[in-house]
């Protein structure tokens, strides 16, 4: 009903622009406005309006100014896919070029270059070169702009007709700074685009880091906006200077910008000053002295989003250098007004700067908000307090405070606050006497995240001396197995019980074993074998386990940080860009190899252009991108595994046949041991006894049509409509039987699951699979798989989408059990 | 590389478009709905500005009942992205004379567009100056609708030069029949006070705004009672600087216009104003502040319904000052059924909906004392040992002929060749930044 109103509505509006278009009429021209107002609202709103582009530049041979911008724009808009339409356009913005006014001739000159339709350029070219030598500056300036976009659309006409060497000329002599800056913008694009469609050398883009280039931008600074200046400064930051007084005369012109009120010119500026003193150390910090009170301002000024790029900004630099700033620590304390992305990188700043004089304070400030209302903050600060202990600055004082957060009762604080404790212990043992006596209060009930849970049973573990009643509280854990869903909780359990029959074996020895058991019988793969590896050094004999599970322990020295030096030292270099605001090299978030699993095409539903399916090779590059998804999203994986793979589990089978013959090491262990005799036998005892078998996967059968039959625009449309039910990953057990995709293939079609499209170059291929559940109607029931493979490590992902989303899982088991045998066979 | 925007889209709180204009093709037509789903109706609203969504950016502000987004898919400059919306939305403001939010866009849409093709060309910004763009995009907001003759853009003969020429901010020929300046002096006072009445962290920001209606190309130049300034001037006078209070300022950034070589060298702010209202400068202080207020809370929790609240409000600057517009806000637990007042002066009741006793004083003299006293009863709840995380007491105010810093103007200066009389106009006011006293 909708549509149709609005069809009616555009076919109406066709007939008004039509009787319009050649009228002359007085007062047309309002009339055509309205209309035109009419158009561009309905697609800024994503209406599609294309339909009227005849009639549109019908009524654009109008001499009033918004008419035309308006004519413009839509024009700009739906050109691309309207070529032949758009050739009408040409006519009238190559007239309006030539316009007396040099308002219209940029405008116009800006409209033909926006067109980005392939078959116009030749249109582009004459212009472009009468726009750069335009007596105008504005015209000019929009010229410099518009052979950016002409390299855009066709680098290669661009290149052929010398318009980079152009701008380059321009730049050196416009005497309009607008034209110098854009001319820089469109360069340092070209160069670099240049570099990597060619040989990849950047000798063009660097020779505009020259002596000479750079001299004139900084002579000129004043002249630019403050926008040009950015982007000068940027490009100035990129000059390696020749010897320390040619910086200090740089830094010194340069100088009064840090005054500028543009924040962003700010940043830029601190970027020039920063990169030229990094060989001069001693200038370096004095550097780091002399940005501070502008950088602290502009934190505290503008709206929340610029202090937010400038606070990241900030943590990057106190990080690098928080001596400077340990002074200022004022600085970082939270308002309470400040939202909580602000608050985490002030909470890690005053983590960063911590130091003898100044600790006392930000620790109480911290534990201000450890009360907080916002709970991920309250978590954040507890973290940054035992992050300042674990710098070994006033650890007494502190491990007061930590114990004391034990005190308020609050799950989130106590949870935290358990975590810690745990690092402090491991880094400063001498303080188990104070801690233990606290942490052997806190009840285990309210203990509920699995992070705290494992450091509390460690605690147990470790200190059962300390801690009378450590064995039942153990105990109750053990118990409650089947209950525990945190596999790192099971883990800790495991070891912290086997410590304990170290430690106190009557108590703790029938726990030992039901422990033993459940982890045997556990379907997380880490437990299972982590259990199993107890159990069988048990076998060996006490002492020997002992001696693995339970060495003595060195006290860790550092913790390892999680960022590495290298990763710091890049982001540095992007200073003043995205790359500091996400704490990430941009490489991590540009490269498409890089990045998150979230692909924005596959959420809206539209197959991403280089997966286009077709009998061609695929891009090899394309299929590259999805390895490295596999290899960051690798807890995903352990996710989908766990679900697809449970029949792998069944190798455990055969291996405990081992269990029935009791170690003959063990009778000649130490005789002081009296327990050791004991216990072997009892182990061996539960565990014979109690040891399930491995869990089936219970999936309902599934049968698939031996040929079913999709044509690949079928295939296409339903592969952009359905989401990704499943994932699945998959390790070939012999890869190299797939030295080209064929073999695979036939293995799949003779298991009636059909190849739609396959490509790629070895080791890395990529498939999109079909197939058909059987006795279901023609167009229904489909399976499609995109199917990944390296040939080299075997390692395999498929993405399942299916129509009927319930036999997903099904499906998968059935594919996953079909590549298997395709190794063995 | 500085911004390159893939695309700027103005969206309602609903989500529904606005504007949208596309600077490069470089991301798909469908970030609108990417913005949407994967940020407008997720929780990550409000947790940070900047987002990463399938390798490209999103970096979005919220301007009064509107979301401007910037997309980028390049390693864009986060900084200057968002002074441009800022920027933006104050060039936009000046077109629509006032209020920008949804309404004005759907209003003025065609005008917006219009401007966003200038202030910005394949991404990268290019001129945002009001005063330029207003000499060739001519279109006035809705108030006039369209004249249908084409606007006299070739007037003025150097008016194109200054599109993109060097005075970007000021135009000759301006005539004015009184020549007037004036000038504000703006201060927000940021306090954080511990509940033992320390102060954990106290700075002013401070801002200097003009209005200049003034003939001609007058050369101005503006003396503070600022430390630097004052020792300069007693070093080229040779003589000890007059007594009196010193302000030293810890950073100052200047409107473009101030010849900045200028203050470096002789410590004097001289520039050539542009006309109409700008922002000549701004400041922060930390050290020697007057607070106008002190504050001197008392809460007491009398068992598991009732807590009584005492507060102190005492005015320490000029008895013949008051203050306007004071504000205190109280936080309350939660579960508060009703609250009893008392106060010595002004209006109090209970907000709901900000869970605080607001405390409303109209006018507040200086040197004087008032205090409000509440009784607070609550409904009891079965929540035991739910501790109360206590909120900090809020203060907003206005105290007008006050500076929390003490910086005064020591002189305005106004020189122009034709040499005409000029009337100035110099006016304080300080305001409550974020002013938080924990209790």
């Amino acid at each position: 009903m909708n549509a149709d109103n609005r069809k009616g509505e555009l076919v109406e509006l066709k007939n008004q622009l039509r009787q319009l278009a050649g009228s002359r009429a007085p007062g047309v021209e309002d009339v055509k406005r309205e209309l035109y107002k009419k158009v561009i609202s309905y697609m800024t709103i994503g209406i599609d309006v294309s339909s009227l582009f005849g009639e549109m530049v019908m009524c654009s041979a109008t001499s009033d100014l918004v008419l035309k911008k308006m004519c413009y724009l839509y024009v700009g808009n739906y050109a691309r896919g309207h070529p032949d339409l758009a050739l009408l356009t040409i006519n009238f913005l190559q007239k309006d070029c030539h316009d007396e006014d040099p308002m219209i001739r940029g405008l116009a000159l800006r409209s033909l270059c926006s067109l980005r339709v392939m078959n116009l350029v030749e249109y582009l070219v004459g212009p472009l070169h009468a726009g750069l030598k335009d007596s105008n500056g504005y015209v000019r300036t929009v010229a410099a702009m518009g052979v950016l976009k002409l390299y855009h659309i066709s680098p290669s006409s661009c290149t052929d007709n010398d318009f980079p060497a152009t701008l380059k000329t321009q730049l050196l002599q416009d005497s309009d700074a607008q034209v110098v800056a854009n001319c820089l913008c469109a360069l340092q694009e070209i160069y670099l685009a240049e570099a990597s469609r060619s040989d990849g050398s950047l000798k063009d883009r660097d020779s505009l880091y020259t002596t000479s280039v750079i001299y004139l931008l900084i002579n000129r600074i004043k002249d630019f906006s403050e926008w040009a200046q950015c982007l000068v400064l940027d490009v100035v930051s990129k000059y390696v200077s020749s010897n320390p007084e040619e910086s200090f005369k740089m830094m010194d012109i340069l100088e009064d910008r840090l005054q500028h009120a543009n924040s962003a010119v700010v940043l830029a500026t601190i970027k020039v000053f920063l990169h030229l003193t990094l060989s001069m150390a001693d200038i370096h910090q004095q550097v780091y002295e002399r940005i501070k009170a502008p950088l602290l301002t502009l934190v505290s000024s503008g709206s929340v989003e610029q202090s937010y790029a400038v606070i990241s900004h900030l943590h990057l630099l106190v990080l690098r250098a928080p001596t400077v700033f340990a002074s200022e620590y004022k600085h970082f304390y939270c308002r309470y007004s400040d939202p909580s992305y602000v608050k985490k990188l002030k909470l890690e700043m005053l983590t960063a700067i911590a130091n003898e004089s100044n600790t006392y304070e930000i620790v109480t400030e911290l534990c201000e908000y450890a009360a907080n209302v916002d709970v991920a903050i309250a978590r954040e600060s507890i973290r940054a307090v035992g992050k300042i202990a674990l710098q070994q600055y006033d650890v007494n004082a502190i491990v007061d405070r930590l114990l004391q957060f034990l005190e308020m009762e609050k799950d989130y604080v106590t949870a935290e606050t358990l975590v810690l404790v745990k690092d402090l212990l491991r880094k400063y043992p001498q303080w188990s006497h104070d801690c233990i006596a606290v942490v052997g209060n806190v009840s285990s009930k309210n203990v509920t995240e699995p992070k705290a849970k494992a450091a509390l049973v460690w605690m147990l573990g470790e200190y059962a001396y300390d801690m009378l009643d450590a064995p039942y509280v153990l105990e109750g854990f053990v118990e409650n197995w089947a209950e525990e869903e945190s596999a790192e909780v099971r883990l800790e359990l495991l070891t912290a019980v086997t410590k304990i029959f170290f430690k106190r074996p009557p108590e703790s020895i029938k726990m030992l074993g039901a422990a033993l058991a459940a982890g045997l019988a556990d379907a997380h793969q880490d437990v299972h074998d982590r259990a199993l590896l107890y159990y069988r050094l048990l076998q060996q004999g006490v002492e020997i386990a002992e001696r693995v599970v339970n060495p003595p322990k060195q006290a860790v020295s550092v913790f390892a940080d999680t960022q590495s030096s290298e990763i710091r030292d890049r982001i540095f270099d992007e200073f003043n860009s995205l790359a500091v605001v996400y704490q990430e090299p941009s490489y991590m978030f540009l490269d498409k190899e890089h990045r998150g699993p979230i692909e924005l095409t596959e959420d809206t539903g539209i197959l991403p252009m280089d997966s286009k399916l077709s009998d061609d090779v695929l891009p090899s590059q394309h299929v590259e991108a999805n390895d490295n998804d596999l290899l960051l999203s690798a807890s995903e994986r352990e996710e989908s595994r766990g679900g697809v793979g449970n029949g792998s589990y069944a190798y455990s089978g055969p291996d405990l046949s081992g269990f029935d013959t009791p170690s003959p090491a063990a009778p000649s262990n130490n005789a002081s041991l009296s327990s050791t005799s004991h216990t072997s036998p009892a182990i061996d005892d539960l565990l014979g006894l109690t040891f399930p078998a491995a869990p089936v996967p219970t999936s309902p059968s599934l049968k698939l049509k031996p040929k079913p039959l999709l044509d690949p625009a079928t295939f296409q449309r339903k592969w952009s409509q359905l989401t990704i039910a499943s994932t699945l990953d998959h390790t070939l057990s012999q890869p190299a039987a797939l030295p080209s995709p064929q073999p695979l293939l036939r293995h799949m079609q003779a298991h009636s699951i059909e190849c739609m499209a396959s490509g790629g170059q070895a080791p890395k291929f990529k498939f999109f699979f079909f197939a058909q559940v059987a006795d279901s109607p023609p167009s229904t029931g489909f399976f499609l798989v995109e199917f990944v493979v390296n040939t080299s490590s075997g390692i395999s992902q498929a993405k399942v989408k299916a129509d009927n989303a319930d036999l997903v899982t099904a499906f998968g088991n059935l594919f996953v059990s079909t590549l298997r045998k395709f190794g063995s066979s | 590389m500085p911004v390159a925007a893939s695309a700027v889209y103005f969206l309602n709180l609903r989500g529904d478009v606005l504007i949208n204009r596309m600077y490069r093709d470089d991301v798909g037509g469908n970030m609108v709905d990417a913005f949407r789903t994967n940020i407008m109706q997720s929780k990550e609203l409000g947790t940070c500005p900047v987002r990463q969504i399938g390798g490209c950016s999103f970096l979005y502000m919220r301007i009064s009942n509107v979301y401007i987004v910037i997309v980028v898919s390049s390693n864009a400059n986060a900084a200057c992205a968002f002074k441009f919306v800022v920027e933006a939305v104050a060039l936009f403001k000046s077109y629509f004379g006032g209020a920008f939010d949804e309404d004005a866009i759907r209003n003025n849409f065609v005008l917006i567009y219009e401007l966003l093709d200038e202030i910005m060309d394949f991404g990268y910004p290019q001129n945002l100056s009001p005063e330029i763009l207003k000499l060739y995009i001519t279109q006035e907001g809705v108030g006039s609708p369209f004249s249908s003759k084409p606007q006299d853009i070739r007037t003025p003969a150097n008016a194109t030069l200054q599109v993109t020429g060097a005075v970007g901010w000021r135009r000759e020929g301006l005539v004015y029949k009184k020549n007037e300046v004036f000038l504000d002096i703006v201060e927000s006072v940021n306090l954080l006070m511990s509940q033992k009445g320390t102060t954990l962290q106290c700075d002013v920001t401070g801002k200097i705004l003009m209005k200049c209606f003034l003939s001609g190309m007058p050369d101005l130049k503006l003396g503070l009672n600022d430390k630097i300034g004052l020792e300069k001037e007693a070093e080229a006078k040779a003589r000890p600087s007059r007594s009196g209070k010193t302000i030293e300022l810890d950073d100052v950034t200047f409107h473009q216009c101030v010849n900045l070589t200028r203050f470096n060298t002789e410590k004097t702010v001289s520039f050539v104003p542009p006309d109409g209202e700008f922002e000549l400068m701004k400041y922060r202080i930390t050290d020697g502040i007057n607070l106008p207020f002190r504050v001197l809370p008392s809460i007491k929790e009398l068992g598991r319904t009732r807590m009584e609240v005492n507060v102190k409000v005492k005015s320490v600057f000029g008895a013949r000052m008051f203050a306007l517009g004071v504000v205190v806000k109280v936080p309350v637990p939660k579960h508060t059924a009703k609250a009893n007042f008392q106060v010595t002066s002004g209006r109090a009741k209970y907000n709901a909906a900000l869970d605080c006793l607001v405390w409303k004083v109209r006018k507040f003299p200086g040197q004087t004392e008032l205090t409000m006293s509440a009784e607070v009863e609550l409904i009891s709840t079965m929540e035991e040992k739910k501790s109360w995380t206590r909120p900090p007491i809020q203060m907003e105010f206005q105290v007008p002929m006050f500076t929390a810093s003490g910086l005064r103007v020591r002189f305005l200066k106004v020189w122009e060749k034709s040499g005409y009389n000029t009337v100035e106009w110099v006016r304080y006011i300080t305001k409550a930044g974020s002013y938080e006293i924990r209790c």
